[in-house]
């Protein structure tokens, strides 16, 4: 029979795959929270560690903290920020991923709520730190605590100080303060407005629905039409209709813009302050409340988590607990700058000279609200991306604004069921 | 006679734009990547590079991880193509000169694969990669990616293998010659510039791979290029010239790459996938 | 080189046992590498992403899955949005294989002559495809910047420009924005593959055909077509199946916005995968993108077995 001559074919088919991986096997293989020698490897998953302005101070932070152990180090991963939740959230859902998490509030909700996130009360006894109350009750779910906050920022009116001697104080000066310097190829404002920043619309249009006293739920249900949110919303589309901002341009480009003077105002939170410090120390900026009738604004806040998968989880803990002790926070607090951080940290006279307005942000805390659905937290993403495409619908004149609104409550209300 | 000239002329201002055309964007990506600031945001645009910029890309390449994502995307690329050839071969060897039962499924088989988009395989492919402990791994992403690309590398090689006339088998099958050992005496010999179109494919294929690379890779030295790029993309900035710097330095491998093997691509694509 | 032809030969061959290549098991071995390799890492997640679509699963806990039954699939039908998306596909791919083929053949018809330079000419026309796709999609990008971009301020300079310059913004401009740009990274490869099909032709027959005065055109038709007409069919199939797949382009660029105008069924199973996290809507929506390509390979087979019959008469 053909039995050699089977077996040789055998040999070459196994060979082929044997070289095959090899070749794979010899590229080398490194699996999460790894421990070698005795040090423990932790990934710490963020999306600022891209960032030009932070990202560097970040590592250098955590480079702190690897100099400090004999045992653990943490390893920074910049995951970009336009696919972080979807990259981190697939690998946390199929029982992997970093071992530490920096998220933003909406995917925070939906991973704790999905037991993603581990519980860490037995982890680190928070008692013995001074958290800040208002932004950290957003961190237990159920008396259950989920994370630590790393960051907060308010949200704020950021103005180019050359161009706007006095920041408006009105909703009708703003407009027309906008309107006035619009001229050529300068601005008054800007804003996201396409679907592609579908998080960052989301973001910016918090500020004027609860700036004109609207909110998204009651707590109970959706109140995605609601008088006022129309009204807030109402004012977002004038400015986008009356041409004072850069349409079609993405924050990047926008943001640029502001730092070259060609944009004069722009809402943004805390954090964009360094950012600007730091890629263009010359820029004459300042900030001031946003000069909506209501004194409510959102805030970013992004906890630090340990994901339930982690096969490290106390020596991720040892990693948190090292950030809440006060010289790391100060240290933490002079990256982040007009943020603040989990405890309240003294502010050291060299920033308060550089920036005066940093106190205008902590001044903003009390009255700054998470961008979620409150009652509605782990669908935020859900009813963010209904509400995000109803709304730029009516920007492109597809339907009228209160039509959209309704849209997007109908579609809302179904989906949370 | 002036028709004639006249013809000519618009043949090679024709030329000249279709060649303008295709070199502008990366000639453009190269021009932005060289710009100060105010040459980028003014309301004229500077057409020339600025080569007093250049220390753009001597930052790139060393403030930033730029090498290493290079180097990781090249290994993914170098692995996807070995592999997707060393299984390709045998597979559009059995396809070309064999008949058997369930070919015909075989072949459409391959066809279908083509079709699966990877966003519909991530997550499956995401707990398969678990189970093996292929996560974060340059190995994973080389299985993978070897997956998708190993159905019309077989194709390619299937067509040239038909092309050989099999006469040239029939003095091999008189000395008694094993299948395995005609394949690798006599076939692959000639097949070289289809092997080589295929290895480009794959080659591509692998190194402008996304999806797979930004899902199943969190370890930063893990990363390779095309997710790299995508991290500059930052929250409350994107510095536009580093970005171009970057893709460029991760286009001009690809690019050099193709030209290099271009003739062999040509002949292969034709022998191969067009008439097979 | 026919399928009977190889069938009987074993037969007819004088020592059965030892056939021209090898027993029947043979070609299986040449195959079992590859197909385990694929049936592993291909046929078994499809046939999880079938399962899949029969499910309500969350991306965030993909272990735990309902059954549903046709669940996913009566809900995408009857969804308004997925209709315009399986339009928008549609539109989009049929004018990705119009648009490359046709510059493809121009371009390639244009540079199927001897002139000076024509060995850079054609290298540097390739190069758009070897461009990788996260590249092409930043600098296009880049480019379509409403404020700073070259394409503006060209079309502003020709008086073609859009109002506000936001392109990729705009429900109108965005999706042929996204197709000339696919267009353009996909007209090297088929104007390589027509350009050496174009070699095929023969030279006398075109002079022939010119001398007799038969208008280019007519030559064209009469001698070309016909010898390019399988390469082109091939490369039609090739640019149809690619487009429907077709991924970091338009994500990178527009994430299928705005309002859903740039959304093909590869942009919409990612983000019910990604943002909504419904893998089962996901797997529905991609099963459907799979039978569409399905229907695209049968036709296309037909049409092939229907045009050699023809070309036997």
């Amino acid at each position: 029979m053909s039995k050699p001559r089977v077996r040789r074919a055998t040999v070459a088919a196994a060979t082929v795959v044997g070289l095959a991986t090899a070749v794979s096997a010899g590229c080398g293989s490194d699996s999460d929270a790894s421990s070698e020698g005795g040090v423990t490897t932790l990934t710490f998953a963020a999306s600022t560690f891209g960032d030009p302005g932070r990202g560097p101070q970040l590592q250098e932070w955590i480079d702190e903290f690897n100099a400090s152990q004999d045992e653990i180090r943490v390893e920074a991963a910049s995951v970009p920020y336009p696919t972080f939740g979807q990259t981190v959230l697939t690998q946390m859902g199929g029982g992997e991923g970093p071992d530490l998490v920096r998220f933003d509030m909406p995917e925070f909700e939906a991973a704790s709520d999905a037991g993603l996130i581990a519980p860490l009360d037995d982890l680190i006894d928070v008692d013995q730190y001074e958290l800040l109350e208002q932004p950290d009750r957003f961190m237990v779910h159920d008396d259950v605590r989920h994370g630590i906050i790393f960051e907060a920022s308010n949200y704020a009116m950021f103005y180019n100080a050359d161009l706007i001697p006095e920041p408006p104080t009105t909703y009708e000066d703003f407009f027309a303060t906008a309107q006035s310097l619009t001229s050529g190829d300068v601005f008054g404002l800007a804003f996201r407005q396409t679907e592609a920043e579908e998080a960052g619309v989301w973001q910016d249009i918090f500020n004027y629905v609860y700036g004109f006293g609207g909110a998204w739920s009651d707590g109970e249900n959706l109140t995605i039409n609601a008088p006022e949110n129309l009204e807030g919303l109402q004012a977002y589309k004038d400015l986008y209709d009356a041409n004072v901002i850069p349409r079609g341009a993405d924050a990047a480009t926008f943001r640029r813009m502001f730092a070259e003077g060609k944009v004069a105002m722009e809402l943004n939170n805390g954090g964009y302050a360094t950012h600007l410090r730091a890629e263009s120390p010359d820029l004459n900026f300042s900030a001031a409340p946003i000069p909506f009738p209501v004194r409510s604004q959102g805030a970013i806040l992004a906890p630090i988590v340990i994901n339930e998968a982690s096969e490290a989880k106390e020596e991720a803990a040892t990693f948190i607990e090292w950030a809440l002790q006060e010289e790391n926070q100060v240290a933490l607090q002079e990256i982040l700058g007009a943020s603040s951080v989990a405890t309240a940290t003294e502010r050291s006279p060299e920033s308060l000279q550089e920036m005066p307005f940093l106190t205008t942000f902590d001044e903003l805390t009390e009255s700054s609200l998470p961008q979620v659905v409150l009652g509605f937290e782990a669908q935020t993403p859900d009813i963010r991306k209904i509400v995000v495409q109803n709304v730029i619908a009516a920007l492109q004149g597809e339907v009228d604004l209160q039509t959209a609104l309704d849209d997007a409550q109908e579609q809302a209300t179904e989906l949370v069921g | 006679m002036s028709r004639l000239r006249l013809g000519l002329t618009l043949r090679i201002v024709a030329v000249l734009v279709v060649m303008g055309v295709a070199v502008f964007p990366l000639y453009w990506m190269f021009v932005t990547a060289l710009s100060s600031n105010s040459d980028l945001f003014a309301s004229e645009a500077r057409l020339l590079p600025d080569f007093t910029q250049f220390g753009v890309f001597a930052d790139a390449l060393a403030e930033g991880e730029t090498l290493t994502w290079l180097r990781n995307s090249l290994v993914i690329a170098l692995g996807t193509t070995a592999l997707s050839i060393g299984l390709g071969i045998p597979l559009g060897y059995a396809l070309s000169r064999f008949s058997f039962r369930g070919k015909a499924l075989t072949t459409v088989a391959l066809l279908l694969t083509q079709m699966l988009p990877e966003a519909l395989m991530v997550v499956p492919l995401f707990a398969l990669f678990n189970r093996f402990d292929l996560l974060d791994t340059l190995s994973g992403l080389i299985l993978a990616n070897a997956a998708f690309v190993l159905p019309i590398v077989a194709l390619i090689l299937k067509g040239a293998i038909d092309g050989i006339p099999r006469e040239l088998e029939e003095a091999g099958r008189v000395d008694g010659a094993r299948p395995l050992t005609m394949l690798v005496r006599i076939n692959v010999p000639l097949i070289g510039p289809s092997i080589a179109a295929a290895a480009v494919i794959a080659f591509f294929h692998a190194w402008n791979e996304y999806v797979f690379a930004v899902t199943f890779i969190y370890a930063p030295e893990m990363q390779p290029a095309s997710v790299g790029i995508a991290s500059f993309i930052g929250e409350v900035g994107t510095p536009v010239q580093t970005v171009m710097a970057v893709a460029f330095m991760f286009t001009l491998p690809a690019v050099a790459f193709y030209l290099f093997a271009q003739k062999y691509v040509v002949a292969g694509m034709t022998a191969g996938a067009v008439k097979g | 080189m026919t399928v009977l032809e190889q069938t009987r030969a074993p037969r007819s061959d004088v020592r059965p046992r030892r056939s021209p290549l090898g027993s029947r098991w043979t070609p299986y071995l040449f195959l079992a590498p590859a197909a385990v390799f694929i049936g592993l890492f291909q046929a078994v997640p499809l046939a999880q992403e079938i399962y899949l679509s029969f499910t309500r699963t969350s991306l965030l806990n993909p272990t735990r899955s309902t059954w549903v039954g046709l669940e996913n699939y009566a809900h995408i039908f009857s969804d308004d949005d997925f209709h315009r998306t399986l339009v928008t596909t549609l539109i989009y791919v049929v004018a990705c294989v119009i648009g490359s083929v046709g510059a493809g053949l121009l371009v390639a018809l244009l540079l199927n002559r001897n002139f000076r330079g024509r060995g850079v000419a054609r290298a540097l026309v390739t190069v758009p495809w070897a461009a990788p796709g996260i590249a092409v999609a930043l600098i296009a990008t880049w480019m379509l910047n409403p404020q700073y971009g070259i394409v503006n301020r060209f079309l502003d300079a020709v008086g073609l420009g859009v109002p506000g310059g936001a392109i990729l913004d705009s429900s109108t401009y965005a999706l042929p924005a996204i197709l000339v740009t696919t267009v353009w990274q996909l007209f090297p490869l088929t104007s390589v593959v027509l350009l050496s099909a174009l070699q095929a032709v023969p030279r006398d027959l075109t002079e022939a055909a010119t001398m007799d005065g038969a208008g280019r055109w007519w030559t064209f038709r009469a001698v070309t077509w016909q010898v390019i007409k399988p390469t082109v069919g091939l490369l039609a199939l090739l640019m149809t199946i690619w487009s429907i797949r077709r991924f970091e382009l338009i994500w990178l660029m527009t994430k299928g916005g705005p309002v859903g105008s740039t959304e093909t069924l590869v942009i919409d199973l990612y983000a019910q995968a990604f943002d909504s996290k419904q893998l089962g809507t996901a797997a529905a929506i991609g099963m459907v993108g799979v039978v569409i390509s399905l229907i695209v390979i049968a036709g296309s087979r037909l049409v092939t077995r229907a045009a050699d019959k023809e070309g036997l008469r």
